[in-house]
């Protein structure tokens, strides 16, 4: 079978093309704070910042279609009278390069709920002007879960190209209609060649993965359906310390506040923040009362409405097993250990259910 | 380990305290436990991989952690510098406690960390640290052992950034700080931020911004940091936690360095030491007053 070719020197060049047509173009870059390393999604001036070697950012790709803070509109407020100044809802041209597959995924699922009871036009307006190429997993960890969630290290769902490194190339994999156009512009560095299917890798990676946790996704959402009050909520929020960390890293929670701040006499602007269900004052009353009560009621949130409300609303698990919420979590709360105590509950129960 | 599980049954059992928080292995590396059951006390560990400040369990809010009722916390010398804290702020009674001192001979940076202790992965707070168990304990554990020796200079990160001018100083945390989003787990994971409403989620008047703008994160980290001045029981926990790489432990040093040499305060786990903001001494420096 005759695949596309995309060698390294080509994807610069590529790179260097958009760049110089203006295009915002972005990447794994690698950061060094004070002795920590990691790498970012960021823009990158120059394509020879890229690092597509397989480690995963820290934060997801989720902040290029949904800014951790976004102005709605800009106000001016004279007396009775207040003038309102839209904020615009199209966006300049951006190619994401070296996206993790978990992250490409979720702004698929994601789509679902911003498409929902109101079409979120900030959402789509981002996700219009971005390009997605994923590029598969080399490696993974032990926190990485992303086939107990349907996925996989070399999954095409939200990209719009897919890339398998092969040697010091990449095989192309076109997905999607702005996938066939970014290939249109680009068929002489995208060879077709008769090099073997690559994958072999990959399909290391995918074994490896697999065997951090396997999931039966319609089992766990019954269980989950029939157990909002149940003493395993109490015993695995004990340790967690209600912040946001696991939810602000997670390439698919989308929830969001909105404020208004002044700038200056009376001018301000309207923004939304990013949100997230596990600090007490997601769910305060402006009485003071909460109706979630404590950090068990808070957990259980955030486990139904991934494996539970999601998927019966929108038939997709809102998880794409990316594994960043272990990563990062102080407290070490692990939601595959997790997964895997519920999964387990599932199976005992199966008969009774 | 035995004599650390040991005592923990035997509390449980003659019904000394109702649960024990202490560390146990999980499928990374070494996470808090809440033990409730003598049984279970055959989980508990301690080793150079215990870097969690457990104190941070104890604070009234943590409406969960108190309905286990009477407890006994695992604490290494540094954490007990939080029961200190949290006593000296009226935020918790000494005789409501049961503290486990365990001898400690440093710890990771890094509660999955595989590697050995060294050199190379002691953290930070434990540079010169005697090891000792805290003065606090009502019981202590453990053989004594020896921290490792440093890997350097554990302000060598601060001089550096007291050397640059005030320009490229805000240049520089400019960038660190515009990763913050604002989770909050600095302030989660502290012992010392217990208030009730934190300033940063007041919205009448907003204070500090909620946005993730640049000008609401500097707002955010510096109020939370001169909050925490002489308060700051220096466990790194608010580093560790930062998703945004964000490295919080130098602001908290700096007002550490100033605490000391301003008001001669150095943090302890002797709680009968008054906090400098809420002490008054006549020889207190003045000269900032008009």
């Amino acid at each position: 079978m005759m695949r596309r070719m995309l060698s390294r020197t080509d994807l610069d060049a590529l790179v260097r093309d958009l760049l110089g047509a203006g295009t915002r173009v972005i990447a794994p870059v690698r950061r060094k704070v004070q002795g920590r390393e990691f790498v970012e999604y960021a823009p990158v001036q120059n394509p020879e910042e890229i690092a597509l070697d397989g480690s995963q950012p820290v934060r997801p790709l989720k902040q290029v279609v949904f800014p951790p803070t976004e102005t709605l509109f800009n106000y001016k407020q004279d007396k009775g009278l207040v003038q309102i100044q839209e904020a615009p809802t199209t966006f300049s041209d951006t190619l994401v390069i070296g996206a993790r597959p978990c992250d490409a995924a979720a702004l698929e699922i994601v789509d679902r709920v911003m498409d929902w009871d109101y079409h979120d036009e900030f959402w789509f307006g981002h996700r219009q002007a971005t390009t997605v190429v994923a590029v598969a997993c080399t490696d993974s960890d032990e926190s990485c879960f992303c086939t107990a969630v349907g996925l996989s290290p070399e999954s095409t769902r939200g990209a719009d190209w897919l890339l398998i490194p092969a040697g010091s190339s990449f095989e192309v994999r076109v997905v999607t209609p702005k996938g066939e156009a970014l290939l249109e512009s680009n068929k002489s560095r995208c060879p077709e060649s008769d090099v073997p299917e690559a994958g072999k890798a990959s399909s290391a990676v995918e074994e490896k993965v697999r065997a951090n946790l396997a999931m039966n996704p319609a089992k766990l959402q019954e269980w989950l359906g029939a157990h909002f009050e149940h003493p395993l909520w109490q015993k695995i929020a004990l340790r967690c310390h209600g912040c946001g960390a696991c939810a602000f890293v997670c390439p698919t929670c989308h929830c969001f506040d909105i404020v208004d701040e002044l700038e200056g006499v009376g001018r301000g602007a309207r923004r939304r923040n990013w949100d997230a269900c596990q600090p007490a004052l997601f769910t305060l009353h402006g009485s003071g009362h909460n109706p979630r009560k404590d950090q068990s009621a808070r957990f259980r949130q955030r486990v139904m409405h991934k494996f539970s409300i999601y998927p019966s609303r929108f038939g997709e698990i809102l998880c794409t097993g990316c594994g960043r919420c272990i990563r990062v979590c102080a407290a070490g709360m692990d939601l595959i250990a997790i997964l895997a105590e519920i999964g387990q509950n599932a199976e005992e129960a199966g008969s009774t259910l | 380990m035995e004599e650390l599980r040991e005592l923990a049954k035997k509390l449980l059992q003659e019904k000394q305290v109702n649960a024990v928080v202490g560390y146990e292995c999980d499928r990374r590396g070494v996470r808090p436990a809440f033990v409730d059951d003598p049984a279970g006390c055959d989980r508990l560990v301690f080793d150079h991989r215990c870097v969690q400040n457990l104190p941070a369990y104890l604070s009234p809010r943590r409406t969960n952690v108190a309905g286990l009722g009477r407890l006994a916390v695992v604490v290494k010398q540094c954490d007990a510098r939080a029961v200190a804290g949290l006593i000296r702020e009226s935020q918790l009674k000494r005789e409501n406690l049961v503290l486990i001192g365990v001898r400690c001979g440093g710890v990771a940076a890094n509660p999955n960390e595989s590697r050995e202790l060294g050199a190379e992965t002691l953290a930070l707070r434990c540079y010169g640290c005697s090891g000792t168990e805290t003065a606090m304990a009502d019981y202590v554990v453990g053989e004594p052992k020896t921290v490792p020796a440093a890997g350097g200079d554990r302000d060598a990160r601060l001089a550096e950034i007291e050397k640059m001018s005030p320009e490229e100083r805000l240049a520089l945390w400019k960038e660190w700080l515009s990763r913050c989003t604002r989770c909050h787990a600095c302030r989660q994971v502290c012992p010392m931020c217990f208030c009730e409403r934190c300033v940063a989620e007041k919205t009448q008047p907003n204070w500090i911004e909620s946005s993730p703008h640049i000008q609401g994160n500097f707002s955010w980290n510096v109020t939370r940091a001169l909050h925490l001045a002489g308060r700051c029981v220096d466990c790194g926990e608010c580093e560790r936690a930062c998703p945004a790489q964000i490295p919080l432990g130098l602001l908290n040093r700096k007002l550490a360095k100033i605490m000391s040499a301003r008001y001669g305060f150095a943090v302890t786990d002797d709680p009968s030491t008054p906090a400098p903001i809420g002490s008054y001494r006549l020889d207190d420096g003045q000269e900032f007053i008009l």
